[in-house]
C-alpha cells in the first residue's frame, strides 16, 4: 500500500476528457444577460458527469462542457440547446416594447431604465 | 394588494392563472392526451408544454386585461413532479421575470392545490385529502406546516386509476379517471378486491396488480398456472371492474380520512387534485362527514385539476407575508414535501 499516489491519479487513460466550447452571440448584451442568469441556474444531473461552465463575454454568452463520454457530451448539449431556444424565443415573444419614448428618435434616452 | 402569474406544468397538463387578491382574473390550460393504452412520457409531455406555454401566457394577459407592469410575482411550480416539463415552466417563469423585472417566486404544486381549495370553498381549517395522479396524501395544518397523516406507500391513487385505463384501452380524453367515473355508473356487480390500508397509510399496487389479472387473464405473469386459468375464469364486465375498483379505493381514502378527523378533532374535509373531481368520491366523503357532523369541502375541475390559478394564488400568499427567493434558487425539484414549506401566510 504506496499512500503517494493519489497525486497522480491523471495518468490513468479513462481520465481523458471530450470537451465542447459552445459560443452563443445575442442581438443586445442585456439580451445574453438575461438568457446568461436563467440557463445558470440549472446544474448538471450528477450521474450525467458533465461539467458545464457558462461565462457571460458582452453581448456573447460561452458554454464549456467536459464529459467523459461522448455520449454524455451530446445529451448535455441537446439539452442546453432546449433551454437556450425556449429562453430566447420566451424573449423574442414578450420583450417590452419601449412604447414610452418611441415617438421621438432618441436613442440615448431608451436606456433610461 | 398582490397581483401574481402563475405558470404550472408539473405532470400533462401547462397551466397558467392570474389572480390578484383572491379575484380570478384568468385561468388557463392545455392537457397533453395520450393515445389509449399509452401513459404519458417526461419528453413528449415537455415538447409539448413548450409548444403551448407562449399562447398560453398571451391568453391568460388578453384575459386578465393587465400588462406586465401590473404583475407584483411571477410563479412557478418548483416541484414535485417530472423534471422535463417542471423546467419548461421555471424557465420561462425565470426568462419574464427578468425582462419584466418581477420578482420570482417557486411555489409547491402540493401547497398549490390546498390553498385553491381553501381560496374556492371557504374551509378554515380542513383535514385536506390531496388525490391526484402523482400524490396522495392525507393533510392537516398544524404549527405553520401543513404535516402529513397518511399517504401512499407505493403509487398514487390516480396512478392506480390511470394505469387500470390503459389495461383495459380506455381513452385518456379528457382523462382516465372521467372515463372510469362514467363506466362505473354502469357497473352493477360488486368484484372483491383486496383492501389495503395499513395504519393512516394506503397502498395500490397490489390491488392494480389484481384487477389487472381479472380484466387481462391471459398477461398473467406465471405461465406455469396455464392450465388452471382456461378451467373456470368467470368474465367480468369493465363497467364491473370499473365499479369495484372506485368502490374499493376509495372506501380506502374515506377510511384514513375519518381518522385523521377524529385524531385532530376536525369536523371539516376538504378534497384537492385531480381525483377530487370525481362525483362518487365527493359523494363518499360527503356521506362519512355527515355521519360524523362534519362538513365536505369539494371543488369543480377547473380548481381541482392541476392549474396556474393555484400557483398563483399560493404564490401571491407567500408573496404577501413576505417570503422571497433568490435568483439562484429558482431550480427545479423532483422531490419536494408539502411538510417542507413553512407556511408563512397563515396566523393560527
Amino acid at each position: 500500500m504506496q499512500p503517494s499516489t493519489d497525486s497522480g491519479s491523471d495518468e490513468h487513460t479513462e481520465n481523458k476528457a471530450t470537451e465542447a466550447t459552445l459560443k452563443i452571440p445575442f442581438e443586445t448584451a442585456k439580451s445574453a444577460e438575461i438568457a446568461y442568469r436563467v440557463l445558470s441556474v440549472d446544474k448538471e444531473p450528477r450521474r450525467n458527469f458533465v461539467k458545464k461552465d457558462l461565462t457571460l463575454v458582452g453581448d456573447q454568452i460561452e458554454v464549456h462542457f467536459v464529459a467523459d463520454q461522448v455520449k454524455n457530451l451530446r445529451t448535455a448539449i441537446t439539452s442546453f440547446f432546449g433551454a437556450l431556444l425556449l429562453c430566447t424565443d420566451t424573449i423574442k415573444e414578450f420583450e417590452l416594447k419601449n412604447s414610452d419614448n418611441d415617438n421621438a428618435g432618441a436613442h440615448a434616452s431608451a436606456n433610461s431604465a | 394588494m398582490v397581483c401574481a402569474l402563475g405558470i404550472e406544468g408539473s405532470a400533462n397538463k401547462i397551466g397558467v392563472g392570474i389572480i390578484r387578491d383572491g379575484e380570478v382574473l384568468a385561468n388557463v390550460r392545455r392537457t397533453y392526451v395520450t393515445p389509449p393504452g399509452e401513459g404519458f412520457l417526461p419528453k413528449e409531455t415537455a415538447a409539448h408544454h413548450r409548444d403551448f406555454i407562449h399562447q398560453l401566457i398571451k391568453q391568460a394577459l388578453k384575459e386578465s386585461q393587465l400588462q406586465p407592469k401590473d404583475l407584483d410575482v411571477i410563479c412557478y411550480t418548483k416541484g414535485p413532479g417530472m423534471a422535463p416539463p417542471l423546467l419548461i415552466g421555471a424557465i420561462v417563469a425565470r426568462t419574464l421575470s427578468l425582462l419584466w423585472e418581477i420578482p420570482l417566486l417557486g411555489v409547491n404544486h402540493c401547497i398549490g392545490h390546498i390553498e385553491m381549495g381553501r381560496l374556492i370553498t371557504g374551509a378554515v381549517n380542513p383535514i385536506v385529502l390531496y388525490v391526484s395522479g402523482g400524490n396522495t396524501q392525507v393533510i392537516a395544518y398544524s404549527n405553520k406546516r401543513y404535516r402529513i397523516f397518511g399517504e401512499t406507500i407505493d403509487i398514487a391513487v390516480g396512478n392506480c386509476l390511470d394505469r387500470f385505463a390503459r389495461i383495459i384501452k380506455l381513452s385518456n380524453d379528457p382523462s382516465p379517471g372521467y372515463n372510469i367515473e362514467q363506466l362505473a355508473k354502469c357497473g352493477k356487480n360488486y368484484i372483491k378486491l383486496p383492501y389495503v390500508v395499513k395504519g393512516m397509510d394506503v397502498s395500490f399496487s397490489g390491488i392494480l396488480s389484481h384487477i389487472e389479472d381479472l380484466a387481462d387473464p391471459s398477461k398473467r405473469r406465471n405461465k406455469r398456472k396455464k392450465a388452471e386459468i382456461t378451467v373456470e375464469e368467470p368474465e367480468y364486465t369493465k363497467e364491473d371492474l370499473c365499479y369495484s375498483l372506485q368502490e374499493t379505493i376509495f372506501a380506502m381514502l374515506v377510511e384514513i380520512t375519518e381518522r385523521a378527523m377524529a385524531h385532530c378533532e376536525s369536523n371539516e374535509v376538504l378534497i384537492v387534485g385531480g381525483v377530487g373531481c370525481n362525483e362518487r368520491l365527493q359523494e363518499m366523503m360527503r356521506i362519512m362527514c355527515e355521519e360524523r357532523g362534519g362538513k365536505l369541502f369539494a371543488i369543480d375541475e377547473r380548481y381541482c385539476i392541476d392549474n396556474g390559478l393555484m400557483i398563483a394564488h399560493a404564490g401571491a400568499e407567500m408573496f404577501r407575508s413576505g417570503t422571497r427567493m433568490s435568483f439562484e434558487d429558482s431550480f427545479v425539484t423532483q422531490r419536494y414535501r408539502t411538510d417542507e414549506v413553512l407556511v408563512t401566510w397563515r396566523d393560527d
